[in-house]
């Protein structure tokens, strides 16, 4: 939108609306710029400053329509049938619009100031031009420190208003990204993740990555884009297999966790056995299962016939210990996923779940937040030394995609308590999460809460909707009714890291997505045209000059 | 140039609200051609005795007066001979005017739109205005058209007062070209209420 089309009124004021922060004013509209969600402002004084009092437009009803029996025949257009009557202006609409007021913006504040009073009936309203709502909508400008890039406004042409995050502001008070299957929450993810990555920003950020797609980051490394000067941001993956959890790491809960059901007896055995092991600094899994046989014997009764039930109770617990930790290549009595190699500004580092158990994926996600979150409580309280391997002494953000998983709602998992210390402490400490769902429903609320920036992308599951209308306070109940009709790459942005809430079309990713569905007919077809002439030379190169007839039941013969 | 006058006053329904009598050809040497005093003519009645003030009227309806209508008998003296036997009775039949005042010129010659103070007489004269006495009784002192007596217009709930007003604006519109998209709102306006509302 040019200055000069900015300019030009679209409306005049008609009075105040329902709410003290909405007013109403009425345009023909012929060229439909006032559209949903637009941005529009009119002008006023205050303290004796004429200012720009900007709005959203959150309603639009129509006040002159044409009569609906001039509608009755599709062939025949009402305004010909109302220039056969005699009106013959193109003047045939009229409607009212509400705006909720957002106030004028203060450089000063960083925010909006609400007037709290109504503008006065007849004023004229103007729709926002694309160099104000650049300057006002975001706490940030493009490419400058702390700034992420992650798209323009939606109602206006592609990078005509760039949207640009806060970064301190989602690092520091958390974010949740909440998209249903296919609405491209691992897209916007990725340019979040590129942002935080470029030079103006060189996080030292974690993904918990279930899905393994987020390898194609790695491309950062040798673009352009993401380098100045010496640097060059390191991305670092973590395969299923080369994840390591230290058995001494593990507390009483996560082993609980990780065992298969225990008996009252066995869990308060291995209880003791845990206290036991922890009076050493670090202990073995064997070493583990000798205190669990010591707390045996510690307890063990004259009686004969409880000597064996309690021996039953010990080698039970023995069996399930062996079962879950001797066999899983992730526990080990010695090595680990050290934090000061996880954790570095300038590096992106990946931890691939695939092919993880979903037990064993809570506790390495559990173990992880916590010793991250200690971490940077002993760091900033000066208890470890420079050196240390888990002395970090910068801010850290841990992004987990399906992040219902580590905090389901209705059901215990052992992420759950460590991730909801972390999103209400955290920020204290500089530990700032970012959470990926496509289930806000199955995510604890208290979780979602604590969120203070949030992505919301299409969601049409009804209970998830409520589930976001109740945690999510920053969104107005005017743009949560847009979910549903949101498109691939469009985004409600709310909260800590934006003015206001705004409806964002996402940019492009500098890196490959990585998370793109599987194209299904292509590959049948493909099998047709390359897999199945190989393999048929193939077989006639074995069967030499026998032919393969495939019978109706699918028998082969060959003739 | 003043025209000349089209009639006269002949009765009052309200302060502001006139019948005037049209001119016929045994009263004028130049009885009025029925183009004078179309619907939505303005007319000007001057007050006799205040010198120079003269009530501005809106001509919104036409009535003719024919004492024959209803005699459907015989007559005894052909029509053509009436005139020689009775020709009192000729002056029977007459065309009126509906005029309703919405304004004045003062004796200096200001135009003033709304309810005059003073009302017209009997008899008094009625003339049509001049393209340039319509122009100054409608501009303001900021060179821009007022129409502040439409009010008085629409109070009437006359059937015709619809037309009147979109055929007033569709007048001034040819006046005041740079005001022409103010008066197509209000034009607009009163077309879509008398036009595609009564329609629905």
């Amino acid at each position: 939108m040019t200055r000069e089309d900015a300019m030009t009124a679209v409306g005049t004021v008609k009075g105040p609306g329902e709410t003290p922060n909405e007013y109403l004013f009425i345009a023909p509209d012929p060229e439909r710029r006032v559209k949903h969600g637009e941005f529009v402002y009119y002008l006023a004084a205050v303290d004796g400053v004429e200012r720009a009092i900007l709005g959203r437009v959150t309603g639009r009803r129509p006040v002159k329509l044409f009569p609906d029996s001039f509608l009755a025949d599709p062939s025949v257009p009402p305004a010909s049938v109302a220039a056969l009557l005699g009106y013959e202006s193109d003047a045939t609409e009229l409607f009212e619009i509400t705006v909720t007021v957002l106030g004028y913006h203060s450089p000063q504040l960083g925010d909006f100031i609400n007037p709290r009073v109504p503008p006065v009936n007849g004023a004229p309203v103007y729709i926002a031009s694309d160099e104000l709502l650049t300057e006002v909508l975001s706490k940030r400008r493009r490419g400058e420190r702390g700034s992420a890039y992650i798209g323009s406004l939606l109602s206006r042409p592609e990078d005509a208003a760039p949207i640009v995050l806060d970064v301190r502001g989602f690092t520091g008070t958390h974010l949740a990204v909440i998209a249903s299957t296919g609405s491209g929450k691992s897209y916007l993810a990725g340019v979040l993740l590129e942002e935080l990555m470029a030079p103006y920003n060189r996080a030292a950020v974690l993904v918990i990555d279930p899905h393994g797609e987020y390898g194609t980051l790695q491309e950062m490394m040798n673009l352009r884009e993401f380098s100045e000067g010496d640097y060059r941001p390191r991305v670092r993956i973590f395969r299923p297999d080369q994840l390591r959890v230290r058995i001494d790491t593990l507390t009483l809960a996560d082993l609980h966790y990780l065992l298969p059901p225990l008996t009252d007896k066995q869990y308060y055995q291995l209880r003791r056995a845990y206290q036991m092991a922890q009076r050493r600094k670090h202990y073995t899994l064997e070493q583990l299962l000798q205190a669990v046989r010591e707390a045996a014997d510690s307890k063990k009764a004259p009686q004969n016939f409880e000597e064996e039930e309690e021996d039953v109770t010990t080698m039970g617990l023995l069996w399930r210990l062996n079962g879950a930790l001797r066999n899983s290549h992730i526990f080990h009595d010695f090595e680990n996923l050290e934090l000061n190699e996880l954790f570095r500004p300038g590096q992106c580092t990946i931890i691939q779940l695939n092919e993880i158990d979903r037990r064993e994926q809570q506790v390495i996600v559990a173990t992880l937040l916590r010793r991250v979150y200690q971490a940077r409580m002993d760091t900033a309280k000066g208890k470890l030394e420079r050196g240390d391997p888990s002395h970090l002494p910068y801010p850290v953000f841990c992004l987990l995609e399906e992040a219902h998983n580590y905090a389901p709602a209705n059901a215990d998992a052992v992420s759950s308590d460590v991730l909801k210390t972390i999103l209400s402490e955290g920020r204290k400490f500089g530990v700032g999460i970012g959470l990926i769902t496509q289930r806000p429903g199955k995510l604890d609320s208290d979780v979602l809460s604590q969120c203070m920036t949030q992505c919301i992308m299409r969601i049409t599951n009804p209970i998830d909707q409520n589930r976001i209308a109740e945690s999510v306070e920053s969104v107005g109940r005017d743009l949560l009714k847009e979910l549903p009709s949101l498109s691939k790459g469009q985004v409600i942005v709310s909260g800590a890291s934006v003015n206001t809430p705004v409806l964002v079309r996402v940019r492009r990713r500098i890196t490959q997505h990585g998370g793109q569905d599987l194209d299904a007919p292509a590959e049948w077809l493909k099998w047709f045209e390359e897999d199945r002439p190989a393999a048929e030379e193939r077989a006639a190169a074995l069967l030499g000059d026998k032919k393969i007839h495939y019978e109706d039941d699918g028998d082969v013969l060959l003739a | 140039m003043m025209h000349r006058p089209i009639g006269k006053i002949v009765k009052s329904n309200s302060h502001v609200d006139y019948v005037c009598q049209v001119y016929n050809s045994g009263e004028t040497p130049h009885p009025p051609d029925p183009t004078d005093y179309a619907f939505g003519g303005f007319v000007a009645a001057e007050l006799e005795a205040h010198s120079g003030v003269a009530l501005v009227g809106l001509i919104y309806n036409t009535l003719l007066m024919n004492p024959e209508f209803g005699s459907l008998g015989p007559r005894l003296s052909p029509r053509d001979e009436v005139e020689i036997f009775s020709p009192d009775y000729l002056a029977e039949t007459a065309t009126l005017l509906g005029v309703i005042c919405i304004g004045w010129f003062d004796a200096q010659g200001q135009a003033h739109q709304g309810v005059p103070a003073l009302a017209a007489t009997v008899n008094c004269p009625v003339r049509l205005l001049s393209t340039d006495e319509i122009y100054a009784f409608h501009v303001d002192a900021a060179g821009e058209p007022q129409l502040r007596y439409t009010p008085l217009l629409l109070a009437q709930k006359h059937a015709l007062v619809a037309p009147l007003l979109m055929a007033v604006i569709d007048r001034l519109s040819g006046l005041f070209p740079h005001s022409r998209n103010r008066l197509a709102v209000m034009r607009n306006n009163l077309a879509w209420k008398s036009i595609v509302q009564p329609a629905r």
